[in-house]
């Protein structure tokens, strides 16, 4: 394996990771410490000041309430990036649980639990999670839940084959042999061993997971008014975007530099992970 | 034979629990999904009437059964806000939807590729760093975003397309395959046709955006593992010409995996779907899916959710197929 020192040298040499890093980082720093200084709340309506354009009184101009949508932006991006970690968090935590038990048990539990993960990958994703955000009722963390049961087959799928792959090596029979328990054998060998592949799926995954959350927002299912989140607010902005169009441009925007930025990372763990992509003739 | 045979069979299972995540559907709704459903006002009667139609009062696993029977003889329920069965409203939006998607993955296959081919000869120049970026803003950004910048750049500002919906409201007559630019051109309509290609062009951009540049980005990955390999350098080692090398040997073998992405990606597209149908106006299944969430008209969710993942176990047949015709190393593998 490389070692961590590689992986800095790596994305500090690869312009598009380090491009995502610096994207990244920006975005963190404004949602983080921006509403220390931009002190405006973000749900306080000012209905004489509705639709104002963007200028010095309100920086981005303001929404159909009167809202300010600089602070909505900030506080929203608060949102979507809680809403990008724990869905991926727990996609994670149950996705590669149930794949490293499916690849290391074997046998009809094995079978059962890939044809399970296959079913639910014959659904489109958004369709899913638009039909599970459904019948939980229009929330943002039921959509956030709904959301993390899409995205756990893929990270059962890859852990079960880094299972399947280091469970055949001989540190592992060893340990099998000696009597260690099988909890620890999963944790200390067969996941330490197949962690790579699963962190470049899991910031991947954390795209994916922002862009979900964003269209079950913008769908109605996700984060409920008056709570400042980037899909809904495009949404609630629709019918005033010919006259105003910042309303729901800088919501949107704040969505795609945010998917951008995780993509980036990921694309460079993946090549720095995969030297075959690394650019030849 | 056997292999199409043994694709079969190994789909059989995934249908199953597909059918079983379907039916689950209405009992993860939290309480009694009748009273849910029909929300507060609802009488005594109709509550028992949407329970005996939900099959609500029987054990589970009979629910089951008498669900997947009724899907059998083509009964996918009646919809709670129109009473109409849903199997037939489904039936009356796709040709808007497979009008609209396959439009899409055409125009996708025609940018997608030759971007990530153009990107894999030029690897880290200025182009391909421009190009890459371009893609990455494809897969990243949200339909809905792009949806509504086109709506506001080509309709709203220079006024050069309709902003939506499908056909102009002066076509009337009935459809004759459902297809609205094929209808118009079998009855010789050319104004009719113009409009409904019009009309197309906007949606169908959405669509293809996203499938475009996943399908350059899984290109130029492709075009440059193979461009590593060792037959390429031997072809260039012959005295073949660097075109030669790239467009017959090299593309040749980096469309394999291309076909099972572009397989995938366009059922995935069908996500997308429901939201460009929606801003869009379009009168195809994602938009009836959409209505129907905002309604809780559960018999449609399920009945669109299942037709949605049906589409998707086709295709992926479907690319499976095409993938072990193309390469015999694929049937045998897959046996």
């Amino acid at each position: 394996m490389h070692g961590m020192g590689g992986l800095a040298h790596f994305l500090r040499s690869n312009r598009m990771a380090s491009f995502g890093i610096v994207l990244l980082g920006l975005i963190l720093i404004a949602v983080l410490v921006g509403p220390i200084f931009y002190e405006v709340s973000p749900t306080r309506l000012n209905i004489l000041k509705r639709l104002a354009p963007p200028g010095p009184d309100f920086w981005l101009g303001t929404d159909s309430l009167g809202r300010d949508v600089l602070a909505r932006l900030l506080h929203g991006g608060r949102v979507t990036l809680v809403v990008g970690c724990s869905v991926v968090a727990l996609a994670f935590a149950v996705g590669v649980t149930i794949g490293m038990i499916s690849g290391f048990a074997g046998g009809w539990l094995d079978w059962f639990i890939m044809r399970l993960a296959d079913a639910m990958l014959s659904f489109p994703s958004l369709v899913l999670a638009i039909a599970l955000a459904a019948a939980f009722g229009p929330s943002l963390e039921n959509a956030m839940l709904a959301v993390a049961i899409t995205l756990m087959p893929q990270f059962a799928r890859v852990a079960r084959g880094q299972a399947v792959s280091v469970s055949v090596k001989p540190y592992v029979e060893a340990a099998v042999t000696l009597g260690l328990p099988r909890g620890r054998i999963l944790l200390r060998y067969v996941f330490a061993n197949g962690v790579g592949p699963l962190l470049v799926q899991a910031t991947l995954a954390l795209g994916a997971a922002i862009l979900q959350t964003a269209s079950l927002g913008f769908l109605g299912l996700g984060a409920q008014p008056p709570a400042a989140e980037w899909g809904a607010d495009v949404s609630i902005n629709l019918d005033f975007v010919r006259s105003a169009p910042w309303v729901a441009l800088a919501p949107g925007a704040g969505i795609l530099l945010t998917v951008m930025a995780f993509n980036l990372i990921g694309d460079g763990l993946a090549e720095w992970m995969d030297p075959r992509r690394r650019a030849v003739i | 034979m056997v292999f199409v045979a043994g694709r079969i069979a190994a789909a059989i299972p995934v249908l199953a629990l597909v059918l079983i995540i379907v039916f689950l559907l209405v009992r993860a709704i939290p309480g009694d999904p009748a009273v849910v459903l029909l929300g507060p006002g609802a009488t005594r009667e109709q509550i028992a009437a949407l329970r005996d139609q939900l099959r609500l009062d029987l054990p589970a696993p009979q629910q089951f059964l008498e669900y997947v029977a009724a899907l059998a003889r083509g009964d996918f329920g009646l919809s709670l806000k129109n009473g109409e069965p849903v199997l037939r409203e489904i039936l009356l939006r796709l040709p808007a939807t497979i009008e609209l998607t396959l439009m899409a993955m055409f125009v996708a296959v025609l940018v997608g590729v030759p971007l990530g081919v153009i990107c894999a000869t030029r690897a880290n120049g200025p182009l391909d760093h421009l190009l890459r970026l371009v893609s990455l803003v494809g897969v990243s950004i949200p339909a809905f975003l792009l949806a509504l910048l086109l709506q506001l750049i080509f309709a709203s500002y220079l006024g050069w397309l309709p902003v939506s919906g499908r056909t102009s409201a002066l076509v009337t007559e009935a459809p004759i395959t459902g297809f609205a630019v094929l209808d118009a051109m079998l009855r010789g309509d050319g104004a009719a046709a113009r409009s409904a290609l019009a009309h197309l062009v906007l949606p169908c951009a959405v669509l293809a955006a996203f499938l475009a540049a996943t399908l350059g980005r899984y290109v130029r990955n492709s075009m440059l593992e193979i461009l590593g390999e060792d037959f390429v350098r031997t072809a260039r080692a012959k005295g073949m010409t660097r075109p030669r090398v790239i467009y017959v040997h090299a593309l040749r073998n980096a469309l394999l995996p291309a076909v099972t992405i572009l397989g995938l990606k366009s059922a995935e597209m069908l996500g997308g779907a429901i939201l460009t149908e929606t801003i869009f106006a379009w009168p195809g299944i994602g938009r009836y899916m959409f209505e129907a969430i905002r309604n809780r008209d559960f018999p449609v969710i399920q009945g669109t959710t299942l037709v949605f993942a049906l589409i998707y176990v086709m295709t992926s047949l479907a690319v499976d197929f095409i993938h072990g015709a193309l390469d015999p190393r694929v049937r045998r593998k897959m046996l």
